[in-house]
């Protein structure tokens, strides 16, 4: 008897086992890979779309598959070698054209035909579209495109004496600014200077700003010898070198680290993207970020620009449910998601009806990030950008911590960016 | 003996170790075989075309020349830490001392963590602001202004690398070197101290010698691990300030998942691979004479 309740017990396990695994074959599994685990509104983001998308689609099941923002291009190279990556992976505009000459995206011209074409594509920023094709493909529809802004202080503001309505507007009044915010353990900047790709967008307004540029107009040489490129230059390191306004240990300070000082009030300005709000709201949950910060367009030097925050997400080409993956994706692309990212993560989408949405509009931080987007501005699309960029970023931490004058520096950037255009 | 065994007996054996040599034929020699095949291949070129360029362009870069130079005093510096704090250690655990065996469990912990751990671990401690080392710094000599940029610093970025190597690292060379101490017999001890040797006499004339053999074994293998190290020097310093702590592996990472030219990121790889063979090279001879 006890052998036949035995027998029973594990037949009851067998065939449980067997129905549990047919039903989880059944379903597609999409995966998406993501940075923004340390970041919670786009956390809550993420889950609310998968917790919408999984509801609605009961044959799909979107998972996240993270990874570390500096890791996710090797990640994502990495798998794809392995013909495993993950299907719907996250990157900036810089890396696009490079993943694609290797293979490793699907060419999404097919599903956008079947969607309508180019009155399909027409629901989006005609530049930021620009960036996602290439060599007569489509590799991605543009996600946020985020215009980079001063974020500052307005408690800190009063207590310097400043005007919390009248922000820095020019690089003179934001130095002048900085060394008045500057006190006993809080400083009037932070800047970023560790090796990442948040430092070109936190560097590039004051190098565009004083009128300089990495490359040539036909991109064939380095344009890192000017005295623009300079001035930009030295007016960027210059606030720790010589000004003493930022923090020390600099070159150790990525984004993340220096929007927690922010809110933990070691800092009084930054230059920062749209979801840095919900960011430092999460950060430190006791500031009422909403009334304690404020916005301002970037100090203006000799030009009007700003750089942004730009990315997209993509099918891998290894992807093993395609239509699937596709219908992810177009969901992912939707009005209600990207107003969804809006909402809960704080950033901008390059949807049209969502940028020009009253949401947007009305939203007293949005509008500042919205109002800057013609005045932003994209690094070199060039092959040789990552040599260029990583050369630029030696030379700004050569400068930063006194390893090289900030001439020398510069010329050693220049000297790289030439080697990596192949100049002679 | 050996005419009465089948040939069916002398290679039943090699049944055995097939899957093992399947194993390792998949996880080392075929990506060592696609990288060498990488490094030969024009750059974004396919199929079987074979180039040189990328080794003539090694040899002339001077960026993977100083950091060829910044590993090498990387990992000789890493090697001084690990021996002398391991041989410390070692002769002190091996010692009859009251909680023996939990203080040789302490001394392990380093070897336990992961780099990336220990790495990120360093980066709080060492952090200007939020990082502990400078208050205590403060704390212990208050007259002291303590405002060290531990991994900022252009002369302080390399030596707080190699401390935190040498901390990571120093376990395994203790560990051998303390099973070494442990095998060199008491009585040659013994009869030394009756020839009148005190303490440093007899740690120059017994310890020393017993100790040769595995000395060399134990650096050679750990100047093959340093020669590797990666994650540590990627949390800690990423290479900076500017390339000041940029090593091999880092280099070679950037190269190929950041700049995207994978064949020439392999071809790097292959000369490292070729110099950490030679380097194994005492390793190997001196393990093969051992049999």
């Amino acid at each position: 008897m006890k052998c036949f309740r035995m027998s029973l017990l594990l037949l009851f396990i067998f065939v449980t086992m067997v129905g549990f695994s047919s039903s989880v074959s059944a379903q597609v599994k999409i995966r998406l890979q993501t940075w923004h685990w340390n970041e919670t509104p786009w956390v809550n983001s993420l889950n609310d779309f998968m917790k919408t998308f999984n509801q609605a689609n009961p044959g799909i099941q979107v998972v996240r598959d993270d990874s570390r923002y500096a890791d996710k291009e090797s990640v994502f190279i990495a798998q794809s070698q392995a013909k495993a990556a993950a299907d719907i992976p996250h990157f900036s505009y810089r890396a696009i054209r490079h993943l694609a000459d290797r293979g490793y995206l699907l060419d999404l011209t097919a599903f956008i035909e079947k969607e309508g074409g180019q009155k399909y594509l027409d629901q989006w920023d005609p530049k930021a579209m620009e960036v996602c094709k290439y060599k007569g493909k489509i590799y991605c529809l543009p996600d946020d495109l985020n215009p980079l802004v001063l974020m500052y202080n307005t408690v800190h503001f009063k207590e310097a004496g400043l005007d919390p309505s009248k922000p820095p507007a020019t690089w003179g009044e934001f130095l002048d600014y900085a060394k008045k915010l500057t006190r006993a353990g809080r400083y009037g900047v932070g800047i970023i200077g560790a090796r990442q790709e948040g430092l070109f967008m936190r560097f590039n307004p004051w190098l565009w700003g004083a009128g300089g540029e990495y490359v040539t107009a036909d991109e064939k040489r380095s344009a890192l010898d000017t005295p623009q490129a300079l001035e930009g230059f030295k007016f960027y390191v210059e606030l720790l070198t010589k000004h003493k306004l930022v923090p020390p240990g600099v070159i150790e300070q990525g984004a993340q680290e220096v929007r927690t000082q922010l809110a933990h009030e070691k800092v009084s300005m930054i230059i920062t993207v749209p979801a840095a709000p919900g960011i430092v709201q999460a950060i430190n949950p006791k500031m009422n970020v909403r009334e304690v910060m404020a916005l301002a367009p970037v100090p203006v030097g000799k030009k009007k620009v700003t750089s942004t925050w730009f990315s997209m997400r993509v099918i891998s080409s290894s992807t093993k449910n395609p239509e699937a993956a596709w219908k992810v994706y177009k969901a992912w692309y939707d009005k209600d998601s990207q107003m969804r990212n809006f909402k809960i993560a704080g950033v901008l989408s390059s949807r049209l009806d969502v940028r020009n949405s009253p949401e947007v509009k009305g939203d007293t931080f949005a509008r500042v990030f919205s109002a800057q987007t013609p005045y932003v501005k994209l690094e070199p699309l060039t092959a040789e950008w990552p040599k260029i960029g990583d050369a630029m970023i030696t030379a700004i931490q050569e400068a930063l911590t006194g390893m090289k004058p900030p001439e020398a520096a510069l010329k050693g950037a220049h000297e790289a960016a030439n080697r990596a255009l192949g100049v002679q | 003996m050996a005419s009465g065994r089948t040939w069916h007996d002398r290679h039943f054996g090699y049944l055995f170790v097939l899957p093992a040599t399947l194993m390792l034929a998949a996880v080392l020699v075929f990506p060592a075989f696609m990288t060498l095949k990488l490094s030969l291949t024009p750059e974004g070129g396919k199929g079987w075309t074979f180039t040189l360029s990328h080794y003539q362009k090694a040899f002339r870069d001077p960026v993977l020349l100083q950091t060829f130079k910044n590993t090498f005093v990387f990992v000789a510096w890493s090697l001084a830490g690990h021996l002398t704090v391991g041989l410390a250690l070692a002769l002190a655990l091996n010692q009859a001392l009251p909680g023996q065996t939990f203080f040789r469990l302490v001394a392990l912990i380093p070897w336990t963590i992961p780099d990336v751990v220990a790495g990120i671990i360093y980066r709080w401690v060492l952090n200007p602001i939020h990082g502990c080392l400078n208050p205590l710094i403060q704390m212990v000599f208050p007259a002291f202004p303590a405002e060290f940029q531990w991994l900022s610093s252009p002369t302080l970025a390399f030596p707080s690398l190699i401390f935190a190597n040498v901390w990571r690292g120093y376990p395994l060379v203790m560990v051998m070197l303390l099973a070494g101490l442990m095998a060199i017999p008491r009585d040659l001890y013994e009869a030394a101290e009756v020839d009148g040797a005190g303490r440093f006499k007899r740690f120059i004339h017994v310890t020393i010698p017993g100790l040769r053999t595995i000395i060399i074994i134990a650096l050679a293998l750990d100047m093959v691990w340093e020669f590797r190290r990666f994650a540590l020097v990627l949390t800690m310093t990423g290479g900076g300030p500017g390339t000041l702590t940029e090593v091999l592996s880092t280099l070679v990472y950037k190269t190929y998942f950041q700049f995207f030219t994978f064949e020439y990121a392999s071809a790097m790889a292959i000369l490292m691979s070729a110099v950490l063979f030679i380097l194994s090279l005492p390793y190997i001879f001196l393990v093969g004479r051992e049999r």
